[in-house]
């Protein structure tokens, strides 16, 4: 179910009316909550709700018995039992056809044999990597005893499958939300209030500014077979730039408001990442929940930065390579996150060797600078293929002075004001948050700004396009 | 910070705005339409999974949706046939579908328009992947997009502001078509596409009748037929060898199985006529599809009472002439003993 679309508008009213009903206690109440995250899921693809299923079961289990179990090597066997499920169901309907093309590939080139792979076409499960990545973080803690066991099945059950967050985050840990649902939550009259501004600013990004305003011109641009001219190139680049932060953003802080409507808090996703100053800065910034789960869960188990620079270096890569590999499977997915990592790497050097103090006045010039280095990574994320990518490359940097202009001069206008006001927005929103700028502006002005909004989300329709973030 | 004070200002600016919003269109003279998408051709798609051997699918391009009016049809026929025809779209991708995922043995009548049907079987060309994607749609569609269509449809009859249009009409009023309409100086080199505007009503169930204003106001029709003029002078040279090809051998498969199979080629008229007859002679096309095919066939030159019908933009009758059309073709089948009337 998809958060901008009627269907959803009417399930939330549903479960609104009879979560704040007085029929039902709190235990009734989260398995209301419950069953509407299996219907929220169910309807894209009933029978897939069988791997919440089971992923849920297998990792009851595992977090049971690691809460009692001494043993280290059967505790050790619970946190395996519990990768191979999660990390199998990735790989088998995400990776499968991934895995299997490039080692028929290394075959064929180290033996010459002519073997073909046959794609499976296995449907991919919506929000697969989400749920099995919040969930494995609950063994994980629960086998480094960070985390309290979940206290019954039912809080566990609703932890793995809360239906804000079930798809596309935030991916929140277990200690963060479970025992939000130890005690009856309802949501103040301001949280209730705050939680439908912030569903219309979340609808408001993905329909009208990333579906309405940017996806055209970057879909025209990615999907042109041309050699395309270098205005046309990095307009196009910019669009998706701003269409997936909205994208992205949009569904996290409708997820945030209507997990707040209900009065469960979820953590922020996004800090106006596209001002950051550097590329640690930028992953503090950008998709925070899956950021400090690599980190976490990755890079530091890999050694972080206790075992010297080249080690540090080395865990940093992997993280990003892998991180690139959690987006999508594919080698443009795994280059993003080598470009990434490689910034990450250089920005380390140039602290150490070239260190510099970052004032009011430079700020805002390397923030522009890392937005383009990020705008860069992106044409890699977006292309269908590395052809692609590498003529939108040489298309950016006027290596192609050929190239066609497909782009009418209105949508180059309307790209460049909408990801210049973005940017600013970033930039003088960087180190506060909209609940402080909320605080400052008049109610009138607050109303009339969401009035307006309304609107412009009416207006646009919308077709319920998928979130770009689902496919992940 | 007073939210609640917010929230209520917040409300009632939206009301005044949606309301004004509503107001405004309805004052140009818009009324309530329903959407031809996809959800809407799903629908009648799914009517095929029951359909009988007594049931009749209409296929192919806006032609055979606009010519072909349903409730006359119902009423000289006996029964509503599926309206599965689209438009802009080569018929084969709907055909194929059918051929090969249902087992429909019925009636099938497909509307032929050369430039369309002869265009490709390149999947991602225009006309092949918009009618592939409605196919797909259908095979996919969720839950989700099931209920969304059902809570739409008395959004759609009964508001102008939900209007809006897979096809991306240039006078759309949802804010994408708005947008787009704004033209600033004349970057893109190569031919421009004129403005395309709305000329058709779609109605439930799926049904498509021309608008009293393609009738009535010539500089509107002159507008639709520059629009088939810039389809004549830019589309690509037919691929008379590959469509035919698969034409056929989806006709064989569903011969075989006892399904009957209709080809009509209906009116065209003006310029377009003659682009037609120029681009795609009825001797190199028309007549060797059916004489390859050996099914029933109908071409409008053949008929008198056919002939003399004339398109007012040049493509797609009348709302008038297509039940005057629809009528006689029925009773034309009928005589013919191709189909029968149903008690």
């Amino acid at each position: 179910m998809l958060f901008n679309s009627l269907t959803f508008i009417v399930f939330l009213v549903i479960v609104l009316i009879l979560y704040y009903s007085k029929w039902f206690n709190w235990t009734n109440k989260k398995r209301i909550l419950l069953l509407a995250s299996y219907i929220f899921y169910g309807f894209w693809n009933p029978p897939l709700v069988i791997l919440l299923w089971i992923s849920t079961l297998v990792d009851w289990t595992a977090g049971k018995q690691l809460a009692i179990e001494e043993n280290q090597r059967r505790r050790k066997f619970w946190l395996i039992t519990s990768m191979v499920v999660n990390l199998g169901f990735l790989a088998f309907f995400k990776y499968r056809d991934f895995l299997l093309d490039n080692f028929t590939t290394v075959i064929n080139t180290a033996y010459g044999y002519g073997y073909h792979s046959e794609p499976m076409d296995i449907i991919l499960p919506m929000g697969i990597s989400f749920y099995t990545f919040q969930t494995m973080s609950y063994t994980i803690d629960m086998y480094q005893r960070k985390t309290e066991r979940a206290k019954t099945f039912l809080d566990f059950a609703l932890y793995v499958t809360f239906f804000p967050q079930l798809v596309a985050g935030p991916i929140v840990r277990a200690k963060d939300l479970i025992t939000q649902f130890y005690k009856e939550k309802r949501a103040t009259s301001k949280q209730f209030i705050w939680g439908l501004f912030l569903l219309t600013i979340g609808l408001f990004e993905k329909v009208v500014i990333a579906d309405t305003l940017l996806s055209g011109t970057s879909d025209m641009v990615f999907g042109s077979n041309k050699l395309l001219h270098g205005l046309d190139a990095w307009i196009g680049t910019i669009a998706f730039s701003g269409q997936i932060f909205f994208d992205f953003a949009g569904y996290s802080t409708c997820a945030i408001g209507i997990a707040l409507l209900l009065g469960i808090v979820l953590p922020d996703n996004f800090k106006y990442p596209y001002a950051s100053l550097g590329f640690s800065d930028l992953w503090k910034r950008w998709h925070i929940s899956l950021s400090s789960w690599l980190k976490d869960y990755l890079y530091i188990p890999l050694g972080g930065n206790r075992h010297g620079i080249v080690r540090m270096y080395v865990a940093l890569m992997i993280t990003m390579l892998l991180g690139g590999l959690w987006h999508g499977a594919a080698w443009t997915f795994i280059v993003w996150g080598g470009l990434h990592g490689t910034y990450l790497i250089l920005e380390r050097l140039q602290r150490q060797y070239f260190p510099f103090k970052i004032t009011r006045w430079n700020g805002i010039f390397l923030a522009f600078i890392t937005f383009s280095c990020v705008n860069i990574t992106w044409v890699f994320f977006r292309a269908r293929s590395f052809e692609s990518a590498w003529s939108m490359i040489k298309s950016m940097f006027y290596l192609q002075t050929d190239g066609e202009k497909i782009l009418d001069m209105f949508s180059i206008i309307k790209v460049s004001i909408v990801i210049s006001i973005m940017f600013l927005c970033h930039w003088f929103m960087r180190n506060t948050s909209l609940k402080e700028v909320s605080l400052k502006i008049s109610p009138y002005a607050l109303g009339i700004i969401w009035a307006l909004m309304t609107f412009l989300i009416i207006i646009a329709q919308g077709n319920s396009e998928q979130f770009i973030y689902f496919q992940f | 910070m007073h939210l609640k004070q917010s929230i209520i200002i917040a409300f009632c600016l939206t009301t005044i705005l949606v309301a004004g919003w509503e107001i405004y269109w309805r004052s140009t003279g818009r009324t309530p339409s329903i959407n031809d998408d996809k959800s809407l051709w799903a629908v009648e798609r799914f009517k095929v999974s029951s359909a009988t051997e007594n049931d009749v699918i209409i296929l192919g391009s806006s032609r055979a949706y606009f010519d072909i009016q349903i409730k006359t049809w119902e009423n000289e026929i006996g029964k509503a046939p599926i309206q599965l025809a689209s438009t802009g779209s080569s018929p084969l991708p709907t055909f194929h579908d059918i051929v090969e995922n249902t087992k429909f043995k019925g009636t099938v009548l497909v509307g032929v328009t050369p430039g369309l049907l002869f265009s490709t079987t390149y999947p991602e060309a225009f006309p092949w992947a918009r009618a592939q994607s409605k196919v797909d749609y259908y095979a996919n569609r969720t839950y989700t997009q099931k209920l969304n269509h059902i809570l739409s449809i008395p959004l759609q009859e009964n508001l102008v502001l939900m209007s809006g249009d897979e096809e991306e009409w240039f006078d759309d009023i949802d804010l994408k078509s708005l947008l787009r309409s704004i033209q600033i100086g004349n970057r893109i080199s190569g031919p421009k596409m004129p403005p395309f505007r709305n000329f058709g009503e779609t109605s439930i169930p799926r049904n498509m009748r021309m608008m009293q204003k393609t009738i009535q106001d010539t500089a509107f029709a002159n507008s639709i037929i520059r629009v088939w003029h810039f389809f004549g002078k830019t589309a690509p040279p037919p691929d008379k060898d590959s469509t035919m090809a698969f034409f056929l051998k989806d006709i064989e498969t569903f011969k075989n199985r006892g399904g009957n199979l209709i080809l009509v080629r209906c009116p065209s008229s003006g310029g377009l006529r003659m682009g037609e007859n120029k681009g795609l002679p009825r001797k190199d096309f028309w007549d060797e599809l059916i004489s390859k095919a050996q099914v029933a066939n109908y071409h409008f030159e053949d008929y008198p009472q056919f002939k003399k019908l004339i398109c007012p933009e040049e493509s797609h009758l009348s709302s008038k002439d297509a039940d005057y059309f629809t009528k006689e073709l029925a009773r034309l089948l009928i005589s013919d003993g191709i189909i029968s009337k149903q008690p």
